[in-house]
C-alpha cells in the first residue's frame, strides 16, 4: 500500500468509526429515553358521572402520549371502601363514548371516554378504583412491553 | 531503558487509534446481524455495549494517567539536563573569556 492510498484508507476508517460511534451513542440515548418513559404523561383517570346512578360507569383517560403504544392487555378492579369487597370492571361490555383513536396508538393528546357496566351486587357507597394496563410500544427500531397502572380513581355509586 | 519505553508506548498509541478506528463499526455491523437474524435482543446488545463502553473508558483513563505521568517525568527530568547543561555552558565561556583576557 502507497503512502496516499494509506492516508485515504486511514481517512476513511476515521470517518466512518466516527459516524458509527455517533449512531451508537445516540441510539443508546434514544433507547434509555424510550425505556424510562411512561405510556402516559401526566395522565388521570376520573368517573365523568359521578355519583353513578344507571347501569354505566363513564370514565374518562387525559394525558398526552410520547411513543406509539399498542393496549394488549387491561385489567380493572372496584374496591368498596367500606368492606374492600373487590368488583372486577368487564372490559368486555366496554363502550367508546368519544376517542379519535381507537386502537390507541396514536402519539400526542390523548382524550378517551368509555363506558362500563356497573358490575352485579354492587351495591352503592364509595368505591376505589384501579386499572391496570399493559401495552406493547414501539419506537424507530426499539419496542418493549409496558405496564401502567393508575389507582385510587373515586367512584361513587347511589 | 527509556527507549525501549518509548517504543512501547509508541506502539500502544498505535494500537489504541486502531481499537478506536474498527470497534464501533465491527460493534455496530455485528450488533446489527446478530439483532436482524433474531440472535441477540436490543436490551441484551445495549447492555453488552454499555459494558464495553465503560471498560474501554476506564482502561483508557488509567493508560492515559500512567503514560501522561512517565512523559512529565521524562519532560522533567530532560529540562533539568538541559538546565544542566546550559550552567555548565555559562561556566566554560566565562574560563574561556578569563583565558583570553590573560
Amino acid at each position: 500500500m502507497n503512502n496516499k492510498s494509506y492516508i485515504l484508507v486511514k481517512a476513511a476508517t476515521n470517518i466512518i468509526s466516527g459516524m458509527s460511534m455517533a449512531t451508537l451513542i445516540i441510539l443508546g440515548v434514544l433507547y434509555i429515553g424510550f425505556n424510562n418513559a411512561f405510556v402516559f404523561n401526566n395522565a388521570g383517570i376520573a368517573v365523568t358521572n359521578n355519583p353513578v346512578t344507571g347501569g354505566q360507569i363513564n370514565f374518562i383517560l387525559e394525558g398526552s402520549r410520547e411513543h406509539k403504544c399498542i393496549l394488549t392487555r387491561v385489567h380493572s378492579d372496584a374496591y368498596n371502601d367500606d368492606t374492600g369487597e373487590r368488583f372486577e370492571l368487564d372490559f368486555a361490555r366496554k363502550i367508546y363514548i368519544r376517542s379519535n383513536d381507537y386502537l390507541g396508538s396514536d402519539t400526542g393528546e390523548v382524550d378517551h371516554q368509555w363506558a362500563m357496566p356497573v358490575p352485579e351486587g354492587m351495591l352503592p357507597g364509595l368505591y376505589r378504583v384501579t386499572l391496570y394496563s399493559e401495552f406493547n410500544c414501539t419506537y424507530l427500531l426499539f419496542e418493549k412491553t409496558k405496564v401502567q397502572m393508575f389507582d385510587n380513581i373515586s367512584l361513587t355509586i347511589e | 531503558m527509556d527507549k525501549v519505553r518509548n517504543q512501547k508506548i509508541q506502539k500502544q498509541v498505535e494500537r489504541w487509534d486502531l481499537f478506536a478506528r474498527l470497534t464501533p463499526t465491527l460493534f455496530l455491523l455485528t450488533t446489527m446481524v446478530l439483532i436482524l437474524f433474531d440472535i441477540v435482543d436490543l436490551e441484551y446488545a445495549f447492555y453488552v455495549g454499555l459494558i464495553g463502553f465503560a471498560i474501554t473508558a476506564v482502561s483508557w483513563w488509567w493508560w492515559a494517567i500512567f503514560t501522561i505521568r512517565y512523559l512529565v517525568i521524562t519532560l522533567a527530568r530532560a529540562s533539568s539536563n538541559l538546565t544542566e547543561v546550559n550552567d555548565e555552558i555559562t561556566i566554560v565561556k566565562k574560563e574561556l573569556s578569563e583565558l583570553k583576557d590573560e
